[in-house]
């Protein structure tokens, strides 16, 4: 992984992901002032699963790569930040498969980071809080906390 | 006259000649003594090797997994035999190990297909002449691409006994051969240091050197539930001496949980009750602790509302009208105020009389570092003004080394017999006991300083040599009885601690 396949890698990642994704997502590369592609810039659409409270909305999410991709993993982050317990006031995700001290191994492709952090929304880890609110509301208060996820939910409508 | 030491092996020789009382003694391991061996960096190598080999052979595999295996069990051969004979499916899934073989390197063009060409899932390159890499999982990617996943776990996340194959979820462990056969030399280098310090780590009967710098490690199999009747010293192949136990520096005779709780108490007691010590007294009636910061002689109690003098610690109702000076001191209820306050600061004294003496021997081993430079200009000295030559001024240096040895020696007396209970009788008999052998050996110490703090003289040299060889001689002898009488009693569970141990 010698400097420089960062950029080798997302183009393939892009090549692999126009050719099939999952239904219901999206994902693709920013755009530089001069009209090129920024392929270490995504912006990405998570759907939440049928069924549970999370459905019928998209949640966007920008993806930002280290010059070392794939030997460190990207920053994700919720625009605007999510209400959820494993996510940071500041909009990131903490996620084991996203830090590279725990889970993250190069060959985790976006398709795979991405059907990860759909999985997080509706089985969040109470091992690892990152924000305050919706943790508390996840332990002590579950009605409440699931009013604030549909209503959240219906703010992102698909 | 030969040496005391060749007439010992004479006798040693012939040991048909039934001598097993006083001679053989002085040849046998002292009570205090534990064995170990010091261990080289290329000894540890060995060590695992033959560890690792043993194990392959007993369960039949390749010497990489056994590794693989040993380093998940913690090195705990018999743990890892039995959980393999029990289970081995469970055994080899729970530390990562594929035991199937196959081919670590393979040239892309081999596995390629005009359908199917190998393309590497990490940087997506598909040049048909690179080589690719897997392990038993045969999660297989670009050499490149693997080999700079290994050196960033190695190098920069100082990973090494167990690095995951780069694939998503994959939970087998690159083994060693596969890492000594991509990485570069520097890398694996380094690898195998992070191996062996884990190795270490790993072992309970393996420490490493505290000394700074110091790459030995130390083996000795004291068991940790031993450290209640034997202090573990061991001296490195470096000359630090440490206790194997803890790792702190020696701390004969004191055993670890009394070192610990000694420290403790000194990190939270000693500044406070010497500050308390000096400047408070106690309220006769509710042994409040009072600080005097103006004012006369004459006392309330803030809390107990109880009225005395400062100075003869006496009522004051029995006082009259001599507020300013005090002339009762000698009157019976003032003695007896007195006294009753000397009793409650006793533990306190006690705890001081014990601390100040430990933290003087700490101060004077320090200095003795001083001591040490000025001795070998002494050396120099004697050199140049006397007939003596460079190994007959060597008794100097060795002097100051017993010396610090025996500072430190007492200065673990201290803490040793702070701790001990004197409830009952026979105790007392052998706090007495303990004492002495301490007195003697103090003594013994101050006098061997005193001799080589004193300037040269010339015409004395031969007199002060003789005299620091035999003063040498001597504490050395008394810290040996010493440090033998407290193991002694330590294995016999003769000493009673007022705490407790666990």
């Amino acid at each position: 992984m010698s400097t420089g396949i960062a950029r080798a890698r997302l183009g393939e990642e892009r090549k692999q992901w126009r050719k099939d994704h999952p239904h219901g997502f999206w994902a693709r590369p920013g755009k530089n002032e001069d009209g090129t592609l920024d392929l270490m810039n995504w912006s990405c659409g998570i759907p939440g699963k049928a069924g549970t409270m999370w459905e019928n909305a998209v949640y966007k999410l920008v993806m930002i790569f280290p010059e070392d991709y794939p030997s460190k993993p990207p920053k994700c982050k919720f625009t605007p930040p999510l209400f959820h317990p494993n996510v940071y006031p500041s909009g990131t995700v903490c996620l084991s498969i996203l830090n590279e001290e725990e889970a993250w191994k190069p060959a985790i492709t976006i398709k795979q980071i991405l059907l990860g952090i759909q999985d997080l929304l509706d089985d969040p880890n109470p091992e690892s809080p990152a924000q305050s609110e919706a943790y508390l509301l996840f332990r002590k208060d579950r009605p409440q906390y699931e009013k604030r996820v549909r209503l959240q939910a219906q703010q992102n409508m698909s | 006259m030969p040496p005391a030491g060749d007439e010992l092996e004479y006798f040693e020789d012939g040991e048909d000649l039934n001598f097993d009382g006083v001679l053989a003694e002085k040849h046998r391991k002292k009570l205090y003594q534990v064995d170990y061996t010091v261990q080289s960096a290329k000894h540890l190598m060995g060590s695992q090797d033959k560890e690792v080999g043993q194990v392959a052979v007993i369960l039949g595999m390749p010497k990489e997994h056994a590794a693989t295996l040993l380093r998940h069990y913690r090195w705990n051969k018999e743990k890892l035999i039995e959980r393999y004979m029990d289970n081995p499916d469970s055994v080899l899934r729970i530390a990562g190990v594929v035991t199937e073989h196959v081919r670590r390197i393979i040239p892309a063009r081999e596995i390629s297909s005009p359908e199917h060409p190998f393309s590497c899932d990490i940087c997506c390159d598909d040049d048909e002449d690179s080589e690719t890499v897997a392990v038993s999982c045969n999660h297989r990617f670009c050499r490149t691409c693997y080999e700079h996943y290994l050196r960033q776990k190695i190098k920069e996340e100082g990973e090494s006994r167990k690095i995951e194959c780069p694939q998503d979820g994959c939970k087998i462990v690159v083994d060693e051969k596969t890492v000594e056969q991509v990485v570069d030399k520097n890398t694996h280098l380094r690898y195998r240091e992070l191996l062996n310090r884990t190795y270490v780590d790993d072992n309970d009967h393996l420490r490493w050197c505290p000394a700074p710098n110091c790459e030995f490690a130390v083996e000795c199999h004291i068991p940790s539930t031993s450290l209640t009747t034997i202090v573990p010293t061991v001296e490195c192949e470096c000359g630090h001496q440490f206790c194997f136990g803890c790792g702190l520096p020696d701390h004969q005779p004191a055993i670890c949980p009394l070192v610990k709780k000694w420290q403790k108490k000194c990190e939270d007691d000693s500044e406070t009750a010497n500050w308390i010590s000096a400047h408070t007294k106690e309220c006769p009636k509710c042994h409040s602790t009072i600080e005097k910061n103006g004012g006369c002689n004459h006392m309330t109690c803030r809390k107990c509302k109880y009225e005395f003098c400062w100075v003869c610690m006496g009522p004051w109702s029995e006082h009259g009208t001599s507020w300013y000076n005090c002339n009762r001191y000698d009157e019976k209820s003032s003695h007896e105020a007195r006294d009753s306050q000397t009793q409650s600061r006793a533990s306190l004294e006690r705890y001081l009389h014990y601390y100040n003496r430990f933290a003087n021997h700490q101060q004077s081993a320090k200095l003795d570092q001083d001591l040490y430079r000025k001795t070998e200009k002494k050396m120099e000295e004697m050199q140049q003004t006397s007939d003596l030559s460079w190994i007959e001024v060597q008794f100097l240096k060795k002097a100051v080394d017993t010396l610090t040895q025996c500072r430190m020696t007492l200065k673990w007396t201290y803490a040793f017999a702070f701790y001990l209970s004197r409830t009952n009788e026979t105790v007392i008999f052998e706090v007495c006991d303990v004492t002495d052998n301490q007195k003697d050996l103090e003594m013994a110490t101050e006098y061997l300083s005193e001799l080589l703090e004193k300037p040269l003289e010339r015409e004395k040299i031969a007199e002060l040599r003789q005299n620091v060889l035999d003063k040498t001689v001597y504490v050395k002898q008394r810290r040996e009885i010493l440090l033998e009488d407290t193991a002694k009693g330590l294995l016999e569970n003769r000493w009673s601690f007022f705490v407790d141990l666990k």
